[in-house]
């Protein structure tokens, strides 16, 4: 009986965590011939950001950045979102997992 | 305002069902994020060893071998092997469990990010089922993530009471390096109140190859459990 007056508390708050996100900016990221276009994004600090990253290429790519705390797979010629920050201004690095020597970049937060 | 809320609500899990956790037995096992990767492996070991001044669970060990894979970038499948070792016994398996993993919202898509943990355990020799559904939430602030597993459970079988549980899971880590995060858990059922330091980490070791562990120790408190289980976990993810 206190499992259900505790759930009957906590559906309304996980319920209102999907509140949408309206006004979220959009960042689009293109994987070619493993390279990200553009590799240096700036984005504003403190503001979470939609990014969007298309892979062109044929096979997949990783998009991963501990410093984001993101990881993601995009399929080869299909795109992924992958929702960022808010973030303090600073630089975040970020790879592709797949093509580590080639694909870099970095979002700088200003 | 609705917003801040928001933010807290994990938290709020948090306090709330440790009030009123109640699952018997040793609950102490890892706590899951909700994440789910599109086309990756895994091969997970566990290992809990138990401590205490009482006869009655020192030693006691728990071996769990397990292979997951993606499904697909929303659900994640994984069948385990448990075997136990008490006091220098001959390790033997004698349960089985899959679990399937459902990741319900995209991470950093809302204030907090949600899954859902199903786990089906059916021992070996006797005639005992255990299924169990898992909330499992998280929450980041910064360097400092906040994840809970809230747990429902049925018991049934021949050899087992019938009977609903409920059991609650936290981890309160912080992002120090990727090779070495300290995080402090804590585990709640009707048994079960213990908490305690794990440190945890990660080693890239190839393309697409990653070594995930975690090591800890967490204390019981209360004389219905050990004074102390010893926890690794090993995940080799490809």
């Amino acid at each position: 009986m206190k499992f259900i007056y505790n759930l009957l508390i906590i559906l309304p708050l996980i319920i209102a965590s999907y509140v949408a996100q309206a006004d979220t900016p959009i960042v689009n990221i293109v994987i070619r011939d493993h390279l990200f276009y553009p590799s240096e994004l700036e984005i504003p600090a403190h503001t979470k950001i939609k990014l969007v990253v298309k892979n062109e290429d044929s096979t997949p790519e990783e998009f991963e950045s501990y410093e984001l705390n993101r990881e993601k797979i995009i399929l080869g010629n299909k795109q992924a979102i992958i929702f960022i920050g808010p973030l303090k201004p600073g630089e975040y690095p970020f790879f592709g997992e797949f093509n580590i020597l080639t694909a870099q970049g970095k979002l700088i937060a200003k | 305002m609705l917003k801040k809320a928001c933010c807290y609500s994990t938290v709020f899990i948090t306090i709330v069902f440790s009030q009123s956790a109640l699952s018997d037995g040793l609950t102490i096992d890892k706590v899951y994020h909700p994440y789910v990767q599109l086309l990756e492996t895994e091969i997970e070991y566990q290992f809990l060893h138990e401590q205490n001044a009482n006869d009655e669970f020192n030693g006691r060990q728990r071996h769990k071998l397990g292979i997951g894979r993606a499904l697909s970038d929303a659900f994640f499948a994984e069948l385990s092997l448990i075997g136990s070792d008490n006091h220098g016994e001959t390790i033997a398996v004698d349960a089985f469990e899959v679990e399937l993993k459902w990741q319900l919202t995209e991470q950093g898509e809302y204030d907090n990010d949600w899954g859902v943990l199903f786990e089906l355990e059916k021992e070996k020799s006797e005639n005992s089922w255990e299924t169990s559904v898992t909330l499992i939430g998280l929450h980041e602030w910064s360097d400092w993530i906040l994840t809970g597993n809230l747990s429902l459970i049925y018991e049934w079988g021949d050899d087992i009471d019938n009977e609903w549980e409920t059991a609650f899971a936290s981890q309160l880590r912080y992002k120090y390096k990727q090779q070495l995060e300290p995080a402090i858990e804590l585990y709640l059922g009707q048994d079960t109140k213990a908490m305690g330091p794990v440190l945890t980490g990660s080693y890239r070791l190839g393309v697409a190859k990653k070594m995930n562990w975690e090591f800890g120790v967490i204390f019981g408190m209360g004389s219905e459990m050990a004074d102390a289980t010893w926890k690794l976990n090993m995940e080799y993810e490809f």
